[in-house]
């Protein structure tokens, strides 16, 4: 795998002072057949900062990514990336936000290259076939790019989804177990791209059970039990609403 | 980049990723034109040898096979979606819904395009119908016909595909809301492989293409929903 830096956007966040804070939830609360996953999440992370997400299985980590990345709705409470609140403007937090989940989400009969090609379509990558090459090479499957996904290993997949998360400009990247599946140089170039992403500022939130790896990477933590922070490092708590105190850009412009 | 021009651009990502897939994987094509012919076969069983009884059942028998397969093929292509949560992360890319729908329904429309074709030329041969001179209404009857059942399909598939029961609901939830296109495709039909004697032609097109326009601007305003969890 090559060892050169690896090619990481960086997004034109504005000054760090008028930033909104890059992840702020308030009560925060998801019910899952009348159990809650999530019973009342008040947090908030300033940009540019890396977060561990820990906590024992069906602490609510998953879910919590789940929701600021869009995919399901919060049953009560609200939740905002960059101020934007992730119902109302969910569009427009999904241009902010990169997500790895347990599942890839590539297509077996696509090759990797041609996976990669289609995310940067949709991602509206600029440069796309050199971004796209130059994503393969940062996660060491440049040699592998004409292979049909089908034929690649659990970790080989795991790699190539993190260079999807390389095609965009995420200002918000979200990683569930990052080092499941991967092998040693796997598991370093987890280790690299979040010493990139700290690196130009990307906030990074990630759920791990491998507290030691993450430790030098990370300048904070928030520990998950049932659905409750019971523990936070580095981490703001959020003690108002944050609808209350900012309308979300979008309704700005809606009632000028 | 404009915003048509981007949502046009990213159908035809979409489309072309499910083609690509299709041609590599066979999901939909093999199993559904297999479908078809065995559906034709057993209707001309069904209806016994007689010729004349045979060629005036073609027109129903021609578009109960497509839409039985349609939907076969339309659920497949979805299905390509559901390997290892590739719908979620279609989710999650920042493109409006109505372009992730307009492809999948490209994609659809195509494979029920060739569909349609085929089982017209089978349809000809099996059941001994000139097609010959009708072809150019036929053709256009099959182009409309293919639009809307890839449309309704495409919609119905995003219903179902978190479904366990999706192969028995898919159909279920399908068929009464394409009574309105078959009755005018097979009616479309039968005008036009009798030489449209009584002018109804244009009126049965006109009623599939209304059908197609609902559905798809339908189909386009509301498939998002079905992305949420």
């Amino acid at each position: 795998m090559p060892q050169t830096t690896i090619y990481v956007s960086p997004r034109s966040l504005g000054a760090p002072d008028s930033r909104p804070p890059a992840v702020e939830t308030f009560e925060l609360a998801r019910l899952f057949a009348g159990s809650a996953a999530l019973a009342g999440v008040s947090l908030r992370i300033d940009g540019g900062r890396a977060v561990a997400l820990l906590g024992p299985n069906g602490a609510g980590k998953t879910t919590l990514l789940r929701v600021l990345a869009t995919i399901i709705r919060s049953s009560y409470g609200t939740a905002r990336v960059d101020g934007l609140d992730v119902v109302r403007d969910a569009d427009l937090v999904r241009g902010r936000v990169a997500y790895l989940s347990h599942a890839t989400g590539l297509y077996d009969d696509l090759t990797a290259r041609e996976n990669l090609d289609f995310a940067a379509t949709l991602l509206g990558t600029g440069d796309r076939r050199a971004r796209v090459e130059r994503a393969l090479a940062d996660v060491g499957l440049a040699d592998r790019a004409g292979d049909r996904v089908r034929a690649f290993s659990a970790g080989m997949r795991r790699r190539l989804a993190l260079g999807r998360i390389l095609l965009g400009s995420a200002s918000l990247v979200l990683l569930d177990e990052p080092y499941a599946a991967l092998d040693v140089e796997g598991m370093e170039l987890v280790d690299r791209l979040l010493a990139a992403w700290r690196e130009v500022g990307v906030t990074v939130l990630v759920a791990s059970h491998a507290t030691e790896r993450l430790t030098e990477h990370l300048d904070g933590s928030v520990v998950l039990d049932r659905g409750l922070v019971v523990e936070t490092s580095g981490v703001g708590v959020a003690s108002a609403a944050p609808t209350l105190a900012s309308p979300s850009p979008r309704s700005a412009e809606a009632t000028r | 980049m404009s915003g048509l021009r981007a949502e046009a651009r990213v159908a035809l990502a979409i489309a072309r990723k499910d083609a690509v897939a299709e041609l590599r994987g066979r999901h939909a094509a093999v199993s559904t034109l297999f479908f078809a012919g065995v559906v034709l076969l057993l209707f001309g069983f069904a209806l016994g040898p007689d010729a004349a009884r045979l060629a005036a059942a073609a027109p129903g028998l021609l578009w109960l096979a497509v839409v039985f397969a349609g939907i076969l093929a339309v659920s497949r292509l979805h299905l390509l979606e559901t390997e290892d949560d590739a719908l979620e992360q279609l989710a999650l890319y920042p493109v409006a819904r109505r372009a992730i729908y307009a492809g999948k329904a490209l994609g659809g429309f195509a494979v029920m395009l060739v569909l349609g074709l085929v089982v017209l030329a089978a349809v000809g041969i099996l059941f001994a119908v000139d097609i010959g001179a009708a072809w150019p209404a036929l053709v256009v009857t099959v182009v409309l016909g293919a639009l809307g059942v890839a449309g309704v399909g495409t919609f119905y598939a995003g219903v179902t595909v978190r479904m366990r029961a999706r192969e028995v609901m898919l159909p279920l939830l399908v068929l009464p809301v394409l009574a309105p296109l078959l009755l005018g495709a097979v009616k479309a039909t039968a005008a036009a492989l009798a030489g449209d004697p009584f002018g109804e032609l244009g009126a049965w097109l006109q009623l599939l293409v209304a059908f197609d326009v609902i559905m798809l601007v339908a189909g386009a305003a509301t498939y998002g929903f079905l992305l949420e969890d």
